[in-house]
């Protein structure tokens, strides 16, 4: 919001915005500086905001501001007529908080509290990217170290991800220098999900890199079972914390946090075991079998079917049935499922992943009720509706209980099969899969 | 360990910050020393904005001012909003004199709305916006 208070500010209108408590510290610290760069004036308010009572909103209009303590209304007025400070006023030159190459020698004990301290890692021991195992992890890629990866802008700061700076977080996951052409080009994704709603990613690899690596795409390829898997994952934390500066409470806010941040749901789709007619994800985004990619989805959502699969009830009806709680933000749904709930998927008809994404796009309905029930849906969407975009605008005027088919896009349902085949096992989420990133690119 | 090139002295959060870094790097003895060794940093340096300052105060109270709320969309259509309903009921309460324009930004909450601000500029005195989350 500080861009459309400094956008005001800029138009010669004095401004008061308004935050809620859990970014304040955000708004008046980090973003200030490395965002805005305007002494803005704000106002802070309690939560919850959304969900809650008129009457619980006229209390925190007349209560104070809990950082402040200064009456809430005084100080919005005060906020656009007091005259300004002489900081407020300012428009000394800016700099750079700058971070040295080389950390400064200890021991190996004290270098691993000093990365807890700094807030640099996981809080799981790290291997210590020292010069000779970063320069290792260098030699796989042509790539020289200071290319840059990526320019990460959020939180604001403009951080220069450079090839050297993806090294020392991979050193520091465990990974092995053959990974390093799939890290890098999940790099160019950092950082990971960051939201109040606490939101997580998952990572998918196609193609011959996975044989290569030897990426677990088989039995247990979702759990803590494989070097590749783990440590591409467990890298793209690192870097989700280090180069992307998230600090719990300062810069990032998930109010539950996400466990999947852990590893980021890292597995490799299970080509091998396709039905035919199936095509692996990274060809249904554009590429060829023999290109190497890698796929980074976003979401929050991760169902289990818990249980085998029983004749009584075909797979795509219970997998239709689940997906009524997931909340459509985004159209998008992404299938997990064995080879085995491949197959019979196949044999009921479904020759291709986009028949099947065809079908629940039209079946799976809710009560518009639930949809517009989540906060997310109605944050993202009803301004929309209000402006007359459909389906939004529809959806809007239906009464509670009618029947919406909140999947209207059903090239955003994605299916990826995975797993060992030991049981007839599917998780259905509501996550997001972006274009996929060529892995080749990188080597 | 952290070194600030900055011209915004006086800014607690960094200061915080460095005092934790200064911390650190006494409890630290110079490269070199036995059974010690280096390590590469995994952090990022970062390029602060540019200073801007606030516009001038030209009133010093909202008399007789036009006074838009702008809604940005976050949490809905009753969360904000109804937030800044009740802020300008106060205002009609307690600075009657004051007109109040309550509008919501158009688009979701990340869109901007350039048209609204010009608006804002042509037709009112202030502005209070929110309320995000």
């Amino acid at each position: 919001m500080s861009r459309y208070a400094k956008t005001l500010e800029q138009l010669g209108v004095p401004t008061a915005p308004c935050t809620a408590i859990n970014v304040s510290e955000y708004v008046r610290g980090w973003d200030r500086l490395f965002n805005s760069g305007m002494p803005l004036r704000y106002t802070t308010l309690p939560l919850p905001i959304a969900g809650v009572s008129r009457e619980m909103h006229e209390a925190y209009v007349a209560g104070s501001d809990p950082i402040t303590c200064n009456p809430v209304m005084h100080q919005i007025v005060d906020a656009l007529t007091k005259p300004l400070t002489n900081d407020e006023q300012s428009t000394q030159s800016t700099g750079e908080a700058q971070e040295p190459r080389l950390l400064q020698p200890d021991t190996e004990d004290n270098l691993q509290e000093f990365f807890k301290q700094k807030d640099l890692t996981d809080y799981l021991p790290i291997v210590l990217p020292t010069e000779e195992r970063v320069a290792a992890m260098l030699k796989g890629t042509s790539h020289k170290p200071y290319e840059l990866v990526k320019t990460i802008a959020w939180p604001g700061g403009g951080r220069r991800l450079t090839v050297e700076k993806v090294a020392v977080s991979a050193v520091m996951a465990g990974a092995k220098p053959e990974y390093f052409p799939a890290i890098l080009a999940v790099a160019t994704m950092a950082p990971f999900g960051n939201s109040t709603t606490s939101m997580a990613n998952m990572i998918i690899v196609n193609g011959p890199v996975r044989k290569e690596i030897e990426m677990n795409s088989g039995i247990g390829a979702m759990g803590p079972y494989n070097r590749a898997n783990a440590t591409l994952g467990r890298t793209f934390t690192l870097l989700s914390r280090s180069a992307g500066n998230l600090h719990a409470g300062k810069t990032t806010f998930g109010s539950l946090g996400s466990n999947l941040q852990y590893n980021n749901c890292c597995f490799a789709e299970n080509e091998e075991a396709l039905p035919k007619g199936w095509e692996p994800l990274s060809v249904q985004f554009g590429y060829s079998r023999n290109d190497s990619v890698a796929t980074v989805a976003t979401g929050w959502t991760y169902h289990s079917c818990a249980g085998e699969l029983v004749t009584t009830y075909p797979p795509q009806m219970l997998i239709r049935d689940y997906m009524r709680s997931l909340s459509g933000m985004g159209s998008a749904a992404l299938l997990c499922a064995d080879p085995l709930v491949a197959g019979i998927l196949h044999s009921q008809g479904f020759t291709t992943k986009e028949l099947l994404a065809r079908w629940l796009s039209k079946n799976v309905s809710t009560p518009v009720q639930q949809y517009w029930g989540n906060g997310m849906i109605a944050t993202a969407y009803t301004s929309l509706g209000l402006q007359g975009l459909e389906p939004y605008a529809t959806w809007q005027r239906l009464p509670p209980d009618s029947l919406i088919e909140p999947f209207v896009d059903s090239k955003a349902i994605n299916t990826v099969v995975v797993g060992g085949q030991t049981n007839t096992i599917w998780f259905i989420t509501d996550f997001k899969a972006g274009k996929g990133i060529s892995i080749d690119a990188w080597r | 360990m952290t070194m600030w090139v900055a011209g915004t002295a006086g800014v607690v959060y960094l200061a915080k910050r460095r005092v934790q870094m200064s911390i650190l790097e006494t409890q630290q003895t110079g490269p070199g020393s036995s059974g010690k060794i280096t390590v590469l940093n995994p952090a990022c340096s970062s390029t602060m904005a540019e200073r801007a300052p606030l516009t001038p105060r030209t009133f010093s109270d909202l008399n007789d001012k036009t006074i838009f709320l702008v809604d940005i969309g976050w949490g809905g259509p009753k969360a904000g909003y109804d937030v800044l309903d009740v802020m300008k009921k106060w205002l009609a309460q307690n600075i009657p004199s004051a007109r109040t324009v309550l509008v919501a930004k158009k688009g979701s909450f990340g869109q901007d709305d350039p048209e609204l601000w010009k608006r804002i500029r042509d037709e009112g005195h202030a502005c209070i916006i929110g309320v995000s989350c």
